[in-house]
């Protein structure tokens, strides 16, 4: 049998699982900003990053297409029968919305929690380990992005931004298991139901809305959105729908799975939003309460 | 000239792992199996079998360090086992013959070791909550395959490679 380690070796080692305590310890803190040598790693991983990834994903893409290819026919039929529905639709939203604008009007109100702005980003790698669960985007402070904001794909919401660094950032999923990745979320229906999605169910492949009422009815196939209270996002990104309810181990609340509406592994393309309407600060408050 | 190489192919590999490996990964397919690439640990164990240890512990330790601080949210977890991953290898290398079955063998050996360490880290602070059958059969089986598939791929270049910085 060899001898793995000598004296000195394991006080070597030793040593370095207090080293590697601490570091865990420092980075479980809830860190707001990067430190600049962070910040430079990231962009200069970036870079590299995007280099590889775009030609990966776009060469993945055409053979894509090609397997695609064989559905069109099918597809483009139940499309044009969509489409004679769009036509309506888009008539009637053209007319809530101009409503909507002269009610705002009215009540002197500037801006509400569903306003936004919109930036987009390319995806440019993700994490490989899949205990986190992060992507990387081409877009940093430099264009505006700031920590907590909404991060949605063209089918619905996908996680929120953690690190910023100059040029890019990390987005973290909804499915990510950390203990800070909550978001408050409304279930729509006949009666309104707050409450936050905290966790993830990686066998069900499906998001935990916990803390609902025992008295509350919630159907399968109800929409989760996005509440806008409590953080940066804007209200009502389309999160998911519910997929099954269940009473928790105490019994007196029940959890839903809500299956996420965005494919969280198919994604190339999204969009960073920033909320119009800010986070009311205390001093602005107490001036507006003197006035 | 080949010293200056070594550092910037094992770059090369960590940087695919997280961009043309995801792209390739099998849940874009709708299997619900994990492949991870650790394609920066597969060259540091090779550096391990061939190299003197302190290469595979420093290459470790700044790698380990680098996936810490991009590709995950805590620091330390990677740094401290991908160096002690090194470690072991360089150890056990010494006592048996390098060849290219024994130099697989240890490939897989430390790729489990590390996907080993990383996940009792992770269950302890949180971060992982699979049950040890799921994360047996889900994820290491089929980690350890794609890695080996890697190892015999860069195994003849690679080798030539760390024979000629070896002099």
């Amino acid at each position: 049998m060899p001898q793995f380690f000598s004296n000195k070796r394991l006080i070597i080692l030793l040593a370095s699982i207090i080293v590697l305590v601490a570091m865990i310890g420092f980075s479980m803190k809830d860190r707001k900003e990067l430190s600049w040598p962070e910040q430079f790693l990231k962009d200069t991983v970036g870079v590299s990053q995007s280099l590889f990834y775009k030609p990966a994903n776009s060469i993945a893409g055409f053979f894509e297409n090609l397997s695609e290819m064989k559905h069109m026919y099918a597809e483009n039929k139940k499309l044009k029968s969509k489409l004679n529905e769009y036509a309506e639709l888009s008539v009637s939203v053209q007319d809530l919305k101009q409503k909507n604008q002269s009610l705002k009007g009215q009540l002197e109100k500037e801006a509400d929690l569903t306003e936004y702005h919109v930036k987009e980003a390319t995806v440019i790698g993700r994490s490989p380990d899949r205990w986190n669960k992060f992507i990387f985007v081409n877009q940093g402070y430099k264009d505006g992005v700031k920590t907590d904001m909404a991060v949605v794909s063209p089918q619905g919401f996908i996680g929120k931004v953690t690190r910023v660094a100059a040029f890019h950032s990390t987005v973290q999923l909804i499915s990510d298991n950390d203990q800070n990745n909550q978001i408050s979320a409304i279930i729509e229906g006949d009666k309104r139901i707050f409450g936050t999605i905290e966790g993830y169910d990686s066998k069900k492949q499906s998001l935990l809305f916990k803390k609902i009422p025992v008295n509350s009815t919630i159907k399968k196939g109800q929409m989760v959105i996005s509440s806008g209270l409590g953080e940066a996002f804007p209200r009502g990104l389309l999160i998911g729908t519910v997929a099954e309810v269940k009473a928790d181990e105490t019994g007196q609340t029940k959890i839903a799975y809500v299956k996420p509406a965005a494919d969280l592994y198919d994604l190339s393309h999204v969009t960073i939003l920033e909320r119009t309407m800010q986070q009311l600060d205390e001093n602005e408050f107490k001036a507006k309460e003197e006035e | 000239m080949s010293r200056i190489l070594l550092p910037f192919i094992t770059y090369i590999a960590f940087v695919l792992e997280s961009t043309v490996m995801q792209v390739l990964a099998p849940e874009h397919y709708g299997w619900d199996f994990l492949m991870v690439p650790h394609f920066a640990m597969v060259l540091i164990i090779l550096m391990s079998c061939y190299l003197k240890p302190s290469y595979g512990i420093v290459y470790g330790l700044i790698f380990g360090l680098l996936s810490d601080l991009i590709y995950t949210d805590l620091i330390g977890v990677y740094m401290f086992s991908t160096a002690l991953v090194a470690y072991f290898i360089a150890v056990l290398s010494r006592y048996l013959f390098s060849n290219f079955f024994v130099t697989i063998l240890l490939s897989i050996l430390g790729v489990a070791g590390l996907e080993f360490l990383v996940y009792g880290l992770n269950s302890l602070i949180g971060i992982a909550d699979v049950k040890m059958a799921d994360f047996f059969y889900d994820r290491l089986l089929p980690t350890l395959i794609l890695n080996a598939v890697f190892t015999i791929i860069v195994y003849f270049p690679f080798a030539k490679l760390l024979r000629k910085i070896e002099g």
